[in-house]
């Protein structure tokens, strides 16, 4: 499925009156036409919260020149959900109703963990707003052989462990941090008991966007033969295994990572 | 005394070429994707275009025969519409009425405009063409590949006033990298042959998106590339480079 839109209607040319003060003179007014043809990305963040990308959106926006967009997923940091939003599917459909309302274009959406899925959920929704995908390390997938890790289950030393190529980097757990928050409630909500969509591939082979998929190869969440299973299914992957990266390369190895981005 | 010729270029391939009063309408592209961006402004909506005696299709890419929109934009679809016949059963079936199939060395006349279609080479099946009317005549490179056979087109028809020529050497990445469009260098080879008073490049601008230009396509964005390689290769052409919306007036 492919939408076409009429040539710059996506972003159109928008002409406003600002007034400033400069004294002594006061008040001068302004007219601006304002045209935007800037490349923005759409930052997710996965069951962590936004604080595993917030970093990395830095990294991003100062490396690359470009408007970065790091949405706090509703319910995730004290922020409300409402009851009837429950689903990744209407989660994506969101994220979609605000690029329109922001006017952007030429988007690329990515996402770690949770957040890869709901990247790949995005893309899926055939917006002409969305012109590629990054699926970081992504659940969502369901691949015979290599289940998903239990992660409801696993001690915070368990969760790092199988999170980090190297635990000992992982940073310390702030004060009073114990036990599931609001965070993993949202996130339960959202993904449900299994993280993972049965139809999720299967749909993703009819996609015609082009998707970077790029897994840490320690990961031990969700190991490499999902980011081989994504690749395999997309019809326009490429595929960026980072060695001694685990499931969070925003934070093992950034810098590889914004490499593998925005490599040639 | 001579038409006058003129060609304002509306964006990528397509151009508003007048021979006189008659007006032709090259490979249509109005609108975009996800993943096709024209890269430049579009000088003009469908309904802006005014009358038209005829459109040529190279191929049936969507940035080259965006139909839909011509459609959509309540073009007169009585205009003859020329292309390969991979284009003319699209072009039917979504409703033009005149719509006429040439292949390689094949012509069509409307009215006083002659239209040949000349070898292509792409990653689907293309023509280029010569057109003509008034004693003058036009090339249009659409975005094929160079190929021996273009060389054969001075011999057919002799003096050429103007080439509109691709020149950003598109390659497609899942491809290995198979180069699909002629590149700045080779475009420039073909003007020496064309020998044309004037070369207009087009077919640079466009992008796939952030992600598209990384994982789909390679291009060379810069026009500049051609007009410094013709200046080497065919020093007696006059090279110009129009932005969008801009007319030229041949002498
Ligand atoms: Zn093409």
């Amino acid at each position: 499925m492919t939408t076409t839109v009429p040539a710059g209607s996506l972003r159109p040319t928008t002409t406003t009156r600002t007034t400033v003060d400069i004294p002594p003179v006061g008040a001068v007014e302004i007219t601006v036409a304002d045209r935007d043809r800037s490349q923005p990305f759409l930052l997710l963040h996965g069951g962590g919260g936004v604080a595993t990308m917030a970093g990395f959106a830095d990294l991003l926006a100062e490396r690359t020149h470009s408007r970065v967009l790091l949405p706090t997923h509703p319910g995730f940091g004290t922020t409300p959900r409402p009851d009837a939003l429950h689903a990744v599917a209407d989660l994506a459909r969101a994220y979609v109703a605000l690029l329109d309302r922001l006017g952007l274009a030429d988007v690329t959406v990515i996402g770690n963990s949770f957040g890869g899925w709901l990247a790949a959920e995005i893309a899926l929704l055939g917006s002409p707003r969305v012109s590629g995908a990054v699926l970081i390390d992504a659940v969502g997938i369901q691949v015979d052989g290599h289940p998903m890790a239990d992660v409801g289950a696993m001690t915070r030393a368990e969760l790092a462990a199988h999170s980090w190529h190297d635990p000992t980097r992982a940073p310390a757990p702030p004060p009073g941090a114990a036990g599931p928050g609001p965070d993993l409630q949202a996130l339960a909500a959202y993904s449900g008991p299994s993280m993972s969509d049965p139809t999720l591939l299967d749909r993703l082979r009819e996609l015609h966007l082009p998707v970077h998929v790029i897994w840490g190869e320690s990961d031990r969440i969700v190991d490499t033969a999902h980011a081989r299973a994504y690749a395999g299914a997309l019809p326009l992957a490429r595929l960026t295994i980072l060695p001694r990266t685990g499931h969070l390369p925003q934070l093992e190895t950034p810098e590889e990572l914004l490499g593998a981005l925005l490599d040639d | 005394m001579t038409t006058p010729l003129t060609v304002t270029r509306i964006g990528h391939s397509c151009h508003l070429v007048g021979f006189g009063a008659t007006r032709v309408l090259t490979d249509p592209w109005f609108t975009t994707t996800a993943t096709y961006y024209p890269g430049e402004p579009v000088a003009s909506t469908v309904a802006a275009l005014g009358h038209v005696d005829a459109v040529v299709v190279s191929h049936d890419h969507y940035d080259h025969c965006d139909l839909d929109a011509l459609v959509d934009g309540g073009f007169d679809l009585g205009t003859p519409l020329l292309g390969p016949g991979t284009v003319t059963p699209i072009a039917a079936a979504k409703g033009f009425r005149d719509v006429r199939t040439i292949e390689a060395w094949q012509s069509e006349d409307v009215g006083d405009l002659t239209v040949t279609a000349t070898p292509g080479r792409h990653g689907v099946h293309e023509v280029t063409f010569v057109i003509q009317a008034g004693g003058r005549t036009v090339f249009f490179g659409g975005d094929s590949l160079r190929i021996p056979e273009q060389d054969e087109i001075p011999r057919r028809f002799g003096a050429i006033d103007l080439a509109l020529l691709p020149t950003n050497g598109l390659c497609i990445r899942p491809m290995n990298l198979q180069q699909v469009v002629m590149n700045a260098e080779q475009a420039a080879e073909l003007a020496a042959v064309l020998r044309p008073a004037l070369a207009i490049p087009h077919h640079y601008a466009f992008t796939s998106g952030r992600l598209g230009d990384r994982l789909i396509t390679k291009s060379d964005r810069d026009p500049r590339h051609f007009a410094e390689a013709a200046a080497r290769l065919a020093p007696g052409v006059a090279v110009r480079l129009v932005t969008p919306g801009t007319a030229v007036r041949l002498p």
